[in-house]
């Protein structure tokens, strides 16, 4: 009913707010700001009572006041009431703030030493830690440096060695060389004492190519080569010494046999009390010594007075030791030719005892005793017969 | 009887003239006090505008000048009780001002710990972050070492 009122009359509804605007006067500005701030700090006004109960009180009062003093249209006052009411609750709230900010710097104060506290803690672990991790990376680099250099050490030792190796293995392929060559250049003075470049000459000529090439070879650093050519050096000179060695020891023997024979001619006649002379049968050249009338008649035994001729065939036999020797005993031809045989074999064995006792190694004398046969001179007369009662020494050579 | 009468009215005209000699130097009296009280005030508003060095009160200094003014004007229309009312509203605007500046320093103060705090954290942070990594690098040199 009244809705449908209302509608029906528009112009009412203005009115009626009109009215109720003129009933109450509008609020001050002061006021509502007042209202407004505490409004605002709703939650707070127990802290702020509990902190300033007067502050608070007498804003309260004011603003109780301001409220009836604009109920009662009593603005100016109102407005008055309010500001002061508005003063109050901010000095409040400001005082309240101080207290909660006081609070909150001692509390930032106490965490601020607290962290300051574990900064510098950590700060020092840090540091610790930092100092540590230097070290240790000063001996990791120290190691690495050192692990290098022995690496790089390990290196240069290898090539001194390998240097040193290759050093020794040149001068062992030189010295072998050399060794070689003075091996060949041995068996080269070896065949040269056999005369081999006369009697071995191909060989001989090839060794001294050989080693001249050799020696060539040594002197530009060619050791296998040198080798090479000392071995076959040495083997030609070798071979040319088994080939000229024979041929060189006939031709010196035979130069010292003769050498010897000749001396042994020239000492022979030199014996006191005897006869000498050269008697080739064929090749084989017979040096006979003569000692004439060195028995009586029919006596086995050696006449006394012959001893310095027997001491000198003992000597020359020693002297000229190498010479196989004959003692052939002799007789006349006045007997049996049997007791004549054995006759001169006694003879011939007298001699052989005589020359032993002499000192003269027996084992080159071969004894015989010939009788009659091949007599020295004639035995037609008495002294042809005692000087065929005979002992020869024979010295044989070719 | 005349005499009498004309005794009183000179009596009362003296009185007047005591009374308004009297007012007259009570009134001076009041205005200069005012003008001291308005003065010693608006010195305080320039200490307080100095003290105000994080600028926190401004809009509250200019209230209380505007008060101030307002106070001076009321004066000097003879408005005596209003100007003091102003007068003592502006007193209690100062203690407003000054709780309000001690608000703003330590405030500053306290944000001033906060960042010193936070910068701490993060030093702290920092460090220990550092100091893992040391720790790390270490532990890892050792078995590299090793």
């Amino acid at each position: 009913m009244t809705a449908s009122f209302a509608t029906k009359r528009p112009w009412l509804t203005p009115l009626l707010l009109l009215g109720v605007a003129c009933a109450t006067p509008q609020k001050p500005r002061e006021l509502e700001a007042f209202d407004n701030l505490r409004k605002a700090n709703e939650a707070r006004l127990p802290e702020v009572a509990k902190r300033s109960p007067d502050l608070m009180a007498e804003a309260d009062r004011r603003s109780t006041a301001a409220h009836e003093e604009w109920q009662s249209n009593d603005l100016e006052e109102s407005r008055v009431n309010a500001l002061l009411a508005q003063i109050k609750l901010k000095t409040a709230l400001a005082v309240l703030d101080q207290d909660q900010l006081k609070s909150q710097i001692q509390t930032l104060s106490g965490q601020e030493a607290k962290a300051q506290e574990e900064l510098t803690g950590l700060s020092k672990d840090l540091a610790s830690e930092q100092e540590k991790l230097a070290l240790l990376q000063k001996y990791v680099e120290a190691r690495k440096t050192a692990e290098a250099d022995k690496q790089r050490l390990s290196q240069e030792m290898t090539t001194e060695q390998q240097k040193a190796q290759a050093e020794q293995e040149r001068l062992s392929q030189q010295l072998a060389a050399e060794q070689k060559i003075a091996a060949a250049q041995l068996s080269m003075r070896t065949a040269d004492t056999v005369d081999a470049s006369q009697y071995a000459k191909p060989d001989y000529t090839t060794a001294s190519e050989f080693l001249s090439r050799a020696e060539t070879a040594l002197k530009q650093n060619d050791y296998a080569s040198a080798q090479a050519a000392a071995d076959q050096a040495k083997k030609s000179a070798d071979q040319a010494a088994v080939v000229a060695k024979p041929q060189y020891e006939q031709a010196e023997e035979s130069s010292q046999n003769k050498a010897r024979n000749e001396a042994l001619a020239r000492d022979a006649p030199l014996v006191p009390g005897v006869k000498v002379r050269i008697d080739p049968r064929g090749d084989l050249q017979r040096l006979v010594i003569v000692v004439p009338e060195l028995f009586s008649k029919r006596a086995p035994n050696i006449a006394p007075g012959h001893e310095a001729s027997l001491d000198g065939i003992a000597s020359l036999l020693k002297k000229y030791s190498s010479y196989p020797v004959q003692v052939i005993g002799y007789t006349d031809n006045r007997g049996k030719s049997t007791e004549l045989i054995a006759l001169s074999a006694a003879r011939a064995q007298a001699v052989y005892s005589a020359l032993a006792e002499r000192g003269v190694d027996t084992k080159r004398l071969m004894v015989s005793g010939l009788g009659g046969e091949d007599p020295y001179v004639d035995n037609r007369s008495a002294a042809g017969r005692a000087k065929n009662n005979r002992v020869e020494i024979v010295f044989l050579y070719h | 009887m005349t005499n009498f009468v004309a005794g009183r009215w000179w009596g009362a005209i003296v009185v007047v003239a005591l009374w308004a000699a009297l007012g007259g130097r009570a009134q001076a009296g009041e205005e200069d006090d005012l003008q001291r009280q308005i003065d010693t005030q608006r010195a305080s508003a320039a200490d307080l505008e100095r003290l105000d060095e994080l600028k926190a009160v401004g809009d509250e200094i200019t209230l209380l000048r505007a008060w101030l003014d307002e106070a001076w004007n009321l004066r000097a229309k003879h408005e005596y009780d209003q100007c003091r009312e102003v007068l003592d509203r502006a007193i209690k605007q100062e203690d407003l001002i000054r709780a309000k500046i001690t608000v703003s320093k330590l405030r500053n103060q306290a944000q001033k710990h906060e960042a010193t705090l936070n910068d701490l954290r993060g030093r702290i942070a920092r460090t220990r972050k550092a100091l893992q990594d040391t720790v790390d690098k270490k532990k890892a040199l050792e078995r590299t070492a090793q």
